[in-house]
């Protein structure tokens, strides 16, 4: 257990998928105008990814990796096919969206509409892929995978709904109106990025062994 | 657009892509196999010659076939039998407990010269950083090491598997344990105060070069005592000398 | 503002032509309507790869490869995809085309292949290819959308080798660093990292730390966009 806890709080706040790796930029900084949308995307990023990282590392694990599928037990030889890992990932993520984006459309019609056309793109988040692309090539387990899913939505609801108080705080400053708006958010997003560096030194092992 | 239509156009793609990419994995797989061999093994060459990433792949792969012989070693130094090093995922090895784990051991003749090369694992700032450690016949004095990350910065901390003086600093007087003062070789952030037992740091990247020294320090228990019963010919290992 | 220019080229004859409107098909996604810094697409799974030039470079070409085959595919196919499955169609052409990079990579080139890791994969979520199926390909045939793919993709990949130039002569004083033809700039490059004694007579310029880190792509996208608006008024907070 030890290790998934810090898996989540290295994917949080150590190594964020948007300020370390520039995941999930375009819906980040195309739905952080205003706070209350983006938490209701950041929500749904976290349940996305939560959700898809457990049925994609059981699928990876069963349908594709060599030694461990089942096609490979019913030849009785190993058989590698790890080369179709993008089209059942994306797959996977495309069917999953779908479902969250029916859910949210019967329990919050208010929230459905001021999403708009964004939930669809959280298809085409690259965080939701690259977490699962990340959790393959760092060999997570199960547990850790799921971790890793929730954590990492979280740092990603943390980025987004900061940047948009962030701007909806800038709208009272006097920027050069060459840098307003998109250009002011690249630079904001640096600075967040550089603040959330100093977080990098922590070693979440140690920190749980009561420092080393 | 009937329900069947779509059906039959979704399953007509699936089967054309299925295929033109299975068609392609299997014409390119032994391309790739080889690829990462090679990759793999001037790595590891490195140690004991910086210039092995430039080799072209056939010499590389006749060094190893006639000058280095591979060892899979137990945590009690002891050679498994029939197992090749080059075949050890060393990422997977890492995961495991360390009394259960593989240990690689290339041994290197060439000359009248040998030289072991031992293969450690640990971690840096981001991910898995690995070394070898290309070890002269006393065992203790090291002639040469390279050094592989997985995700370092660059400029930083993949600054040890890039520059060439940082990776020149692991060879000449340079010992990876000293017997006496019971100590491991160290990296000292701010420059090396001891001539034996220590190397500069690589400025900006202290994180990944305090993981080297921890590296040195968790992984050489095996190959010591694979050394010690080597001494003592208790090994199914042959001591050329 | 793309769409006008999209409806009117639905009306074209279907030839290979390399008129006016074609080249501006190449040359817009350029500057004026550049898929980065003003359609604001797909600065998501690449700019990690910005610290080196090199892979910049090499996932440059694999962004024009997958966009412009992506978008030739689906406008072959815009007649006969059925519109409930449209999205993952699109997904499993790309998907498919990035696995062919991915593949064609890990044969011809190890080691970028190893660099680049699991950033080539994020091609399938670049938003930039997504976005052009979606909007120009659907609805063109397939010349025009094969150039439009073509430009997308450069005009994505200026912006990432525009970076990672930056990044790399600063950070690390070198260029194109791990190809063939690296290049020493500025800094004593292999030399001074280590903490002994500098050799001063190469060591005038430090290394910017900064310029590896990411952060330093978004200042520089955000610096890019700055001169960009200051030159062409009219995009001006179009976002």
């Amino acid at each position: 257990m030890g290790s998934a806890f810090n898996v989540f709080l290295e994917a949080a706040f150590i190594e964020n998928l948007v300020l370390a790796y520039f995941l999930g930029m375009c819906s980040y900084l195309a739905v952080s105008k205003s706070v209350k949308t983006a938490i209701g995307l950041g929500a749904a990023v976290i349940f996305v990814l939560g959700i898809t990282m457990p049925i994609n590392w059981l699928l990876n694990k069963f349908l594709l990796e060599p030694g461990t599928n089942i096609f490979g037990g019913m030849l009785g030889q190993e058989m590698d096919l790890t080369f179709l890992r993008f089209i059942l990932f994306i797959a996977i993520i495309a069917s999953m969206v779908q479902l969250v984006e029916m859910i949210i459309e019967k329990y919050s019609p208010s929230l459905y509409i001021s999403l708009g056309i964004f939930l669809p793109l959280i298809t085409v988040n690259c965080a939701i892929l690259g977490g699962s692309l990340f959790m393959v090539s760092r060999d997570y387990n199960l547990v850790e995978s799921v971790a890793f899913g929730l954590g990492g939505g979280f740092g990603w609801f943390l980025a987004i709904v900061a940047i948009a108080a962030i701007r909806e705080k800038m709208l009272y400053s006097d920027v050069p109106p060459a840098l307003r708006g998109l250009g002011m958010a690249f630079i904001l997003t640096g600075l967040m990025g550089i603040a959330f560096m100093s977080l990098m030194g922590i070693d979440p092992a140690a920190l749980a062994n009561g420092g080393k | 657009m009937s329900n069947s239509k779509v059906i039959l156009f979704v399953l007509t793609m699936t089967t054309v892509v299925a295929l033109l990419l299975s068609l392609m994995y299997s014409g390119l797989k032994d391309i790739h196999d080889r690829n990462e061999a090679i990759y793999n093994k001037k790595e590891i060459f490195q140690a004991v010659d910086p210039t092995a990433n430039d080799m072209d792949a056939d010499k590389i792969e006749s060094i190893f076939d006639q000058s280095v012989k591979q060892y899979v070693l137990n945590y009690d130094g002891d050679v498994i039998e029939g197992e090749r090093a080059d075949k050890l995922k060393l990422d997977k090895e890492k995961k495991k407990d360390a009394k259960v784990r593989k240990y690689p051991l290339y041994v290197y003749q060439e000359g009248g010269k040998t030289l072991y090369i031992v293969t450690l694992r640990g971690s840096g700032l981001w991910d898995d950083i690995w070394g070898s450690f290309a070890l002269k016949d006393d065992f203790r004095s090291l002639a040469g090491a390279s050094f592989g990350h997985k995700g370092e910065t660059p400029g930083l901390g993949a600054e040890i598997k890039d520059n060439a003086s940082w990776k020149a600093q692991f060879k000449n007087n340079k010992k990876i344990f000293d017997d006496v003062k019971n100590q491991y070789l160290s990296v000292r952030k701010g420059g090396a105060r001891d001539e034996i037992m220590e190397v500069d740091g690589i400025a900006g990247a202290t994180i990944t070069c305090d993981g080297v020294t921890d590296m040195i320090e968790d992984g050489l228990g095996p190959y010591f005592r694979h050394f010690e019963k080597l001494k003592n010919g208790k090994t199914g290992q042959l001591l050329n000398k | 503002m793309a769409d006008v220019q999209e409806t009117q080229l639905k009306n074209q004859e279907a030839t290979f032509a390399f008129g006016k409107k074609e080249r501006k098909l190449l040359s817009d996604p350029l500057n004026d309507n550049n898929p980065v810094t003003v359609q604001v697409l797909g600065i998501c799974s690449a700019l990690a790869v910005t610290t080196l030039v090199y892979p910049s470079l090499v996932m440059a070409v694999a962004v024009v490869f997958v966009c412009a085959f992506a978008n030739l595919a689906i406008s072959l196919m815009r007649n006969i995809i059925p519109g409930q499955v449209r999205l993952i169609v699109q997904l499993v052409v790309i998907a498919t085309l990035v696995t062919v990079v991915e593949l064609a990579l890990k044969a011809l080139s190890y080691d970028v292949y190893k660099q680049l890791s699991v950033f080539i994969g994020l091609i399938i979520t670049n938003c930039i290819i997504m976005g052009r199926l979606e909007a120009f390909a659907m609805a063109n045939k397939p010349w025009q959308s094969f150039l439009d793919g073509i430009g997308n993709g450069l005009g994505y990949g200026l912006i990432l080798i525009a970076v990672a130039f930056f990044r790399e002569i600063f950070g690390k004083g070198t260029l194109f660093a791990g190809s063939p033809a690296e290049l020493k700039i500025i800094g004593n490059t292999s030399e001074y990292l280590l903490n002994t004694e500098a050799t001063w007579w190469l060591g005038w310029y430090a290394n910017n730390g900064l310029m590896v880190l990411p952060a330093a792509a978004m200042f520089l996208i955000g610096i890019f966009i700055w001169i960009q608006r200051s030159y062409n008024t009219k995009l001006v907070d179009i976002s």
